[in-house]
């Protein structure tokens, strides 16, 4: 019996271009979180495919640029944020999803990433942290843990990682989680939670790199789902210092670390209030 | 009749004041003021100057001998003194210690009674602009106190006074502008707080994110999601832009870059003027792609040349870079002309919200999905080179360069931006033309007939270098030998560049 064919909203969120991760790469399940939850917020009819924007940067991660059917700016290596910021200056009434790889987000574009908070624009941000450029064949970035060897630094990486999460709560994120590319289900929730945040949400997705940072798929068995915090810092400072990113022992807590409400970018800004009141960008002004 | 003020005194102590009341009632009067400021990179204390020019003919520039010093501290008649010409007067701040902070008013009441004003236009005049008994007062006890030396009798003309940073300001807002992002740096800030002072006015928007860096790439997101955009900078802060530069090159995003220079290398002269990055503007930003750089020469100029920069980039796609100078940015030019109507700017691309559109910096096929295959790369890159050949066509309806003094005469002068108004003040009576280029890229092809009808030819810029003489040398093989270069961070003068001048046979 020949089987009905019916197009789903995610198989409309869908292109043509041939997917170039590594077989097994934990890119392949961001990119179907990332696909579930549009397809869900777009079948809800709490946003229309046209409305989303998608942001990426530059390295394995940002292929999911290709992948995606929605409108969207493959921008620079490291300026995910501004690029994403300045969209919603553009329209306010997009909804806008930054996707940035840890070279991207903690490296080059670090001097963005710390006042993305401040702004509180209602943007996402979702980091795939493979702790390795990959793209550039397996240099060490700021996450990388201690001794990692690689091309450039054959004796080993001498320096301890910074801690992004700990970053992103210190500089005013007001959605901070983490998640972890192999736990499809988990990724999925806190993606969508994070989109339906008002306000600079920031998603660290925990993501093995098979290729080169091997070592690191240790961590795996670590992580641990934590009930959601809202808005108590110090909890949220702790729950953040449980891992320091360098040690393959002790618990790796998954979950919304952080969440509060404060007024955003749009809020602020009578001119961009009166588009989202008009539902209109410039253009249509 | 032609006028040279010196007014100086510490930062902080307000000589602008003194310029600009001055200036507004000269304006009022029907004459032709130029203001020049030249202050260090501090805000009290040190040593600041502003020289006003007046003449009954429009004048673009100032000279370095001085009719009269307006003196708000003892240093400004020591260092100044030798630059006064006879009979030039003194108008000291001794005497006024009482007023305090009205120093500034009683020192511009005292140099309107020198110039033969009546008191009562001088009052209208503070009244508009500061209103209260104290300054009323400073104003008459500054005027009573001089005698008049000149009589500047009342004259037909019809005058604004205004800067080139509120013409590119008002270029854009004639363009429907709807986000300027910029982040302080001398001299584009005053482009800068002038667009945040009347955002809420024409109902655009002036945001000001963490670095340069941020303030292109959200500039390139804002006018891909619809938004008319200019980002602003100067030296340094847009050498950080130059890598989105590039994207815009490859991404095909509209943008308008406003670059006002400033003597580099490095932090150079923060405060100083220079032509020094008209090589920066045409090259900014790795890979072959097109763009529009144009020089206005003054407000008339920028304002116009503003407005067809969105214009251009908006219909094509592509960078557009205004080029403009501390000296343009900051001098203060009168004149009696109105601007041409501005041309209408539409977006009319599809934007997100509307349908599926990608914009990208990778290689991309026409869906915006990469690709890098030889044949898409070469169709693109080709495809690039044959919008540049469709923006060297609509350019051409505009204005790309200006003759300018006798259009017959084989004594040709070239030269761009903000030493116009030098320029046109230096050889007034001579018998010279002056070619004035406004777009640097692309550039006209009347600039080679020209360097051919001449029998000498000067070449005029506010730099160490030459730019425009190897931009036009590149272009047409034409090499100018006669060079007219300055560069300690000053503009010309327009008395030593006629002697200037005059010295080549």
């Amino acid at each position: 019996m020949a089987k009905q064919k019916t197009t789903s909203t995610k198989d409309k969120l869908s292109t043509k271009s041939v997917i170039t991760w590594c077989p097994g790469c934990p890119n392949h399940m961001i990119l179907e979180a990332a696909k579930r939850v549009f397809a869900k917020l777009i079948d809800e009819k709490k946003v229309k495919q046209e409305d989303i924007a998608i942001v990426t940067g530059i390295g394995c991660h940002a292929k999911i640029f290709d992948y995606i059917n929605t409108s969207g700016f493959y921008g620079l290596h490291g300026r995910v944020v501004p690029t994403a910021l300045g969209i919603k200056l553009g329209n306010p009434n997009l909804t806008v999803v930054g996707f940035e790889g840890d070279g991207d987000a903690y490296a080059e574009g670090m001097e963005h990433f710390v006042h993305a908070g401040r702004f509180n624009a209602n943007i996402t941000l979702i980091v795939h942290d493979n702790q390795a450029f990959a793209l550039t064949t397996g240099q060490a970035t700021p996450t990388t843990q201690q001794g990692y060897k690689n091309k450039v630094e054959p004796s080993g990486q001498h320096n301890l990682p910074i801690n992004p999460v700990k970053i992103a709560l210190a500089s005013g994120a007001s959605f901070v989680a983490r998640t972890y590319a192999l736990n499809l289900e988990h990724m999925t929730k806190t993606i969508e939670a994070a989109i339906k945040h008002k306000g600079f949400s920031y998603v660290e997705v925990i993501q093995p790199c098979l290729q080169f940072n091997k070592e690191m798929d240790e961590i795996r068995k670590l992580t641990y789902e934590i009930p959601d915090n809202k808005d108590d810092m110090d909890k949220a400072m702790k729950i953040a210092s449980e891992w320091d990113y360098n040690t393959k022992t002790g618990k790796i807590p998954i979950g919304i670390i952080y969440q509060i409400e404060k007024p955003t970018l749009e809020d602020n800004w009578q001119q961009l209030s009166e588009l989202m009141k008009k539902k209109v960008g410039w253009k249509r002004k | 009749m032609r006028l040279n003020i010196l007014i100086g005194g510490q930062a902080g102590q307000g000589i602008n004041a003194v310029s600009g009341i001055v200036s507004a009632v000269l304006c009022s009067q029907g004459y032709f003021t130029f203001n020049y400021r030249d202050y260090p990179s501090l805000i009290r204390g040190g040593h600041n100057f502003n020289i006003l020019s007046i003449s009954e003919e429009k004048i673009g520039s100032h000279e370095s001998k001085l009719d009269g010093i307006v003196a708000m501290d003892d240093k400004t008649v020591e260092i100044h003194k030798k630059e006064l010409g006879k009979g030039g007067v003194v108008i000291d701040f001794k005497g006024f210690e009482a007023l305090g902070r009205n120093l500034n008013i009683a020192l511009a009441g005292a140099l309107i009674r020198v110039l033969g004003i009546e008191k009562q236009v001088l009052i209208e005049a503070v009244k508009k602009q500061f209103n209260t008994p104290e300054a009323l007062d400073a104003a008459e006890k500054g005027f009573n106190s001089q005698n008049k030396k000149f009589e500047l009798k009342k004259l037909d003309n019809r005058l604004s006074i205004m800067t080139g940073s509120a013409a590119v300001a008002q270029g854009a807002i004639n363009s429907g502008i709807n986000l300027y992002l910029g982040y302080p740096m001398t001299p584009s800030t005053p482009l800068l707080q002038e667009l945040a002072g009347q955002q809420e006015k024409y109902g655009f928007m002036v945001f000001q994110p963490e670095n340069e860096i941020a303030v292109i790439n959200a500039g390139l997101g804002a006018s891909f999601a619809g938004a008319k955009v200019m980002v602003g900078s100067s030296g340094g802060g847009f050498d950080l832009m130059t890598e989105a530069m590039s994207l815009q090159g490859q991404s095909e995003v509209p943008l308008v870059v406003y670059l006002a220079s400033r003597p580099g290398p490095g932090t150079g002269l923060p405060t100083s003027t220079s032509q020094s990055d008209l090589n920066l503007a045409l090259r900014a930003g790795h890979g072959e792609f097109p763009r529009i750089v144009v020089a206005p020469g003054d407000p008339i100029e920028a304002i116009e040349k503003t407005n067809e920069a969105f214009y251009l980039s908006e219909k094509f796609g592509c960078l557009s870079i205004i080029l403009s100078d501390k000296h343009l940015a900051e001098g203060e030019f009168s004149f009696a002309t109105q601007p041409n109507k501005p041309i209408k700017v539409e977006v009319k691309r599809k934007v997100p919200g509307e349908a599926i559109v990608k914009a990208s910096s990778y290689e991309h096929d026409e869906a915006g999905n990469t690709v890098e295959t030889a044949e898409i790369t070469k169709k693109n890159a080709d495809n690039r080179i044959k919008k540049y050949q469709q923006i060297k066509k609509e350019v051409s309806k505009f204005e790309m360069i200006k003759i300018h003094g006798n259009p017959k005469s084989k004594n040709l002068l070239v030269g761009w931006g903000s030493t116009k108004g030098a320029i046109l003040d230096a050889i007034r009576g001579l018998d010279y033309k002056f070619l004035q280029v406004l777009y640097m890229k692309p550039l006209s092809n009347e600039i080679k007939k020209e360097l051919q009808g001449a029998n000498k030819v000067i070449l005029i810029e506010n730099n160490l270098t030459g730019q425009l003489g190897r931009l036009i040398r590149e272009k047409t093989g034409i090499s100018i030998k006669n060079k007219i270069l300055k560069y300690d961070g000053r503009p010309f003068l327009s008395d030593e560049l006629k002697k200037e001048i005059l010295k080549i046979k």
